[in-house]
C-alpha cells in the first residue's frame, strides 16, 4: 500500500441561494499571479482536472501587461459543445508556496464568475503537484513534494 | 531560529500597550474598527480584540518562503471564505465592478480592470475578482443538485 503525505488542504467552497441553501461546491485555489514587472495579485482560480491548459477570462489581459488580450499564440481549443480560439502565453503562478511557469490561455469562452476568474488545469501543475481528493469531506489534499 | 526570552517579552508588551485617544467604551470601540482591529464586547463586560501584528526581521525571506510552503495562513485563506458567504449582499452592491478584497473587507472597487489596478498599485497580493451584473449560471463539475 503507498503512503502519500500531504501539506496543504483545500476545502470546497460552498454557494448557497437566498434561502440559505447549498446549491454548487468548488474547490477554489487562490492563486498568485506574478505580472511582467514583478507585481503579484491573487486571483480564485478552480481546479479543474478536465482543463488541459490553465485558461483565465480574456478581461484579465492587463494583468499579463498586455494592451489586448488577443496578442498571444493563437490556439484552437474545445468546449463542451464548440469549438473556440484562445490566445497562449506564458506566466508566472505562485500557488502552494510555489512559484511555476506554466501556459495559460485566455478565453471568451468563460463566463465571469465572481467565485472564480479561471480553470486550473493540467499543464504544468500537475507535473509541480501531487492531489488527493476527498470527495467524501470535500477537500482537496495538495502537496507541493510529490 | 530559536525564540530568545527578550523576543517574547517584546511581544508580550506590544500587546499589553494597545493605547487609543479615547476615554470611553464607545470611543474605544470605534477607535478598533477604524484601525481594523476585530473585536466585541463579551457578555460579562469583557473586551475582546482580535488583531495583526508584524513583527519585521523574524526570518529571512529565504526562511519564509519554506515555513509559508507549510503553514497556511489564515488571514490569506480567509478572503476566499469572506467572498462566499457575503457573496449576495456584494453582487447586490458592485454588480458590473470589478473589486479587489483585503482583510475581510472590498478594498476597492471600478468598473474597468486598468482602473482598479490603478487603485491597489500599492497593496501587496490584492484579491481580485470581477462581479456580474447577471447571476451566475452554476454548471461546472463540481455542482451539486439540490434546488
Amino acid at each position: 500500500m503507498v503512503s502519500k503525505d500531504f501539506d496543504h488542504t483545500v476545502k470546497f467552497h460552498e454557494v448557497t441561494d437566498p434561502g440559505g441553501n447549498i446549491i454548487a461546491q468548488f474547490p477554489i485555489v487562490e492563486t498568485t499571479l506574478i505580472g511582467p514587472t514583478g507585481q503579484r495579485r491573487n486571483l480564485p482560480l478552480l481546479f479543474d482536472t478536465g482543463a488541459s491548459v490553465t485558461t483565465l477570462i480574456h478581461s484579465l489581459y492587463p494583468l499579463l501587461g498586455l494592451h489586448s488580450w488577443d496578442e498571444g499564440i493563437a490556439e484552437q481549443t474545445g468546449t463542451a459543445n464548440k469549438r473556440i480560439t484562445v490566445y497562449r502565453y506564458m506566466i508566472d503562478l505562485e500557488l502552494f508556496g510555489k512559484v511555476i511557469r506554466c501556459p495559460v490561455h485566455l478565453s471568451q469562452g468563460l463566463e465571469a464568475n465572481p467565485i472564480f476568474m479561471g480553470l486550473l488545469g493540467r499543464d504544468t501543475i500537475f507535473n509541480e503537484f501531487g492531489f488527493g481528493f476527498w470527495e467524501s469531506t470535500h477537500e482537496l489534499f495538495v502537496t507541493a513534494n510529490p | 531560529m530559536r525564540l530568545t526570552e527578550d523576543f517574547i517579552g517584546n511581544l508580550r508588551k506590544s500587546i499589553d500597550s494597545v493605547t487609543t485617544g479615547a476615554n470611553s467604551p464607545k470611543g474605544i470601540l470605534e477607535h478598533l474598527d477604524k484601525i481594523g482591529m476585530e473585536c466585541y464586547v463579551t457578555e460579562k463586560g469583557g473586551l475582546a480584540v482580535k488583531y495583526w501584528q508584524i513583527f519585521p526581521g523574524f526570518v529571512s525571506e529565504e526562511h519564509a518562503a519554506v515555513i509559508r510552503a507549510n503553514r497556511s495562513s489564515q488571514a490569506e485563506g480567509s478572503r476566499m471564505d469572506w467572498l462566499s458567504e457575503n457573496l449576495q449582499s456584494i453582487q447586490e452592491r458592485y454588480a458590473g465592478q470589478w473589486i479587489a478584497i483585503g482583510n475581510n473587507e472590498i478594498v476597492a472597487s471600478a468598473p474597468t480592470l486598468p482602473e482598479l489596478l490603478t487603485l491597489i498599485d500599492d497593496i501587496d497580493k490584492p484579491f481580485i475578482t470581477f462581479i456580474p451584473t447577471e447571476p451566475p449560471i452554476w454548471t461546472f463539475t463540481y455542482g451539486i443538485k439540490r434546488f
